[in-house]
């Protein structure tokens, strides 16, 4: 009994030891060499410690960020970032298992619901699964549920999630790649069709955006780590000029205030770079094994890709739709606080990605009037939707943050706002 | 109803027939281009690697169609046809592979796509 409890006690609790034996069971399964599922576990959980290590990067950094905000402005400044969510749920929270275990079990509601409805989709943007079941996870939790239950519900959500996007987006994919055999996976899909809705309805008879010439130059936005830079550095520094030098350099010791601010917001862009490393080795080997067996399990398939898929075919209209959709963002930045709701600074990484995509829909359907106004329209609509969720993550504890990719916030939404009050009616 | 059932019963042969036709005249267009190739002193093959993908996709010799997109790729990497139908081509022998079950051929060509959106995302970076 006592090596039982030993195991149950002091290893299960452990979320990089179960974590590695997931992968242990799965590289197992599929009848890899030993070696190689001894690596596979290993690398799983090297991925899952590392990616811990930058949530604690990103999570001290927010902090000092969460007090010079309020002191400066006296209201609360969010920054919108999925990773610092995800990095919370897993570490702070103590939701490592449950988010993995939803994960896995959002790839078997996919796989399941590809195989017995119309909707053929497989969804193979394994990061953006892992943020879905981040949030299903901690909203399914805050909503009433636990254990098994908690795991079942969430990997429902989330695999219907993975079918209904790209199938709600295939007849625009339809339209710009003109075939029905690849589709989007992409957790922005709402704002996708938000904004081509109002591309459609302003945009009549538009040219398209792959007639403009535009100014070169703005690649630097779209990397990862300098796009997180450029946002971060400046807010830090000027929030740190209007907190003030008393109040800074109690948070800052012996370091000039404005450096320390400076250096605080390089952390962050350090802690992303960290957790995101630790997430590739964490997917690294569970995706490929779920993409082999899903695409055997349901040999019709239309693969959900990763949102570059659609780049090639408009690629002016990638960055006219970062653009416009900065616009939007910033413009809500401003305008959310005068209703009573947090600021919640511009996200670039999320602002090219999605923002060039939705450019790309809009196109198809409304030209260049479109992408100019369904942009704006959408910088706003993601910022709007991320600012909901804000009393709900604060009051779950999270630091400062809430989750970007619209999808995902919508699962948040629906379990906060349909699934928790229909718990809670059953008591 | 009947009426556009004859109809199409009609149309049969004639598409049958068809076929050998629209074959032997992508053969002798590609023939065209890879003479061409062979002769080109210019350094940018590009136009020629991206039709003679385009003719071997249209002739569903999907290995030919990928070896020349990919060749257009590594020379010049522009955003357009080369990269949307290699998406295409790759997802076409990912199925083929995974009809035949052949669990390698399967990751290779995820692999291959993994790879291409990856060089997408750098692509359109150089692009701005």
């Amino acid at each position: 009994m006592g090596f039982i409890d030993f195991i149950i006690n002091s290893i299960l609790t452990q979320a990089s030891i179960t974590i590695a034996l997931i992968a242990f069971a799965g590289l197992l399964l599929q009848r890899k060499p030993f070696g190689e599922v001894l690596s596979g576990s290993f690398k799983t959980m090297l991925g899952f410690l590392v990616l811990s290590a930058g949530s604690s990067i990103i999570v001290g950094s927010l902090l000092y960020f969460g007090e010079i905000f309020s002191e400066g402005f006296g209201m609360e400044g969010i920054v919108p970032s999925i990773e610092a969510i995800n990095g919370q749920a897993m570490n702070e929270l103590g939701l490592a298992n449950q988010i993995a275990l939803t994960f896995l079990a959002i790839f078997i509601f996919n796989i399941l619901l590809a195989r017995l409805t119309k909707w053929k989709y497989i969804f193979l943007t394994g990061q953006a699964l892992l943020w879905m079941a981040t949030i299903t996870t901690v909203f399914g939790s805050a909503a009433g549920f636990n254990g098994i239950g908690l795991i079942l519900v969430g990997g429902l959500v989330g695999g219907i999630f993975a079918v209904a996007m790209p199938a709600i987006a295939q007849p625009i994919v339809k339209k710009i790649t003109g075939s029905d055999d690849i589709a989007l996976g992409h957790f922005c899909t709402i704002g996708y069709l938000f904004a081509a809705g109002i591309a459609k309805v302003v945009g009549k008879n538009s040219d398209s955006t792959e007639n403009i010439k535009f100014p070169k130059g703005l690649g630097f936005l779209s990397d990862t780590y300098l796009s997180v830079a450029i946002v971060m550095v400046p807010l830090y520094v000027i929030t740190a000029v209007f907190a003030g030098s008393e109040f800074g350099t109690v948070l800052s010791g012996d370091v000039n205030y404005i450096v320390y601010a400076f250096l605080q917001a390089v952390q962050f862009v350090v802690g992303v770079y960290v957790l995101l490393s630790g997430v590739r080795l964490l997917l690294g080997e569970i995706v490929p094994a779920f993409r082999g067996i899903a695409l055997k399990v349901v040999p019709d398939a239309k693969p959900a890709l990763d949102c570059p898929v659609l780049f090639p075919y408009a690629p002016n209209a990638v960055t006219a739709g970062f653009i416009t959709t900065t616009i939007g963002t910033v413009i809500a930045m401003f305008v959310l606080p005068w209703f009573g709701l947090a600021m919640i600074l511009p996200g670039m990484l999320t602002n090219f990605f999605a923002g060039g995509t939705a450019g790309i829909f809009m196109n198809a359907v409304g030209g260049r009037r479109g992408v100019l106004i369904g942009g704006i329209a959408h910088g706003f609509f993601i910022t709007l939707l991320p600012a909901l969720l804000v009393p709900s993550f604060n009051g779950l504890g999270f630091v400062n943050t809430t989750a970007t990719d619209v999808d995902t916030v919508t699962a948040g939404l629906l379990f906060e706002w349909i699934i928790q009050p229909i718990m809670s009616l059953f008591g | 109803m009947s009426f556009f059932k004859r109809k199409k019963q009609k149309q049969q042969p004639e598409a049958e027939e068809q076929q050998p036709v629209k074959k032997e005249h992508l053969l002798e267009q590609i023939d065209i281009y890879q003479n061409k190739l062979a002769s080109s002193d210019q350094d940018d093959h590009v136009p020629l690697f991206n039709m003679l993908g385009s003719l071997y996709f249209e002739l569903e010799d999907y290995d030919q169609a990928i070896h020349y997109y990919e060749q257009s790729i590594e020379q010049n990497k522009a955003m357009g046809k080369a990269f949307t139908d290699l998406v295409k081509l790759y997802n076409i022998k990912r199925k083929q592979a995974s009809s035949e079950n052949d669990r390698d051929g399967v990751q290779y060509y995820l692999q291959k796509s993994d790879e291409l959106m990856k060089l997408t995302k750098d692509t359109i970076r150089g692009n701005m």
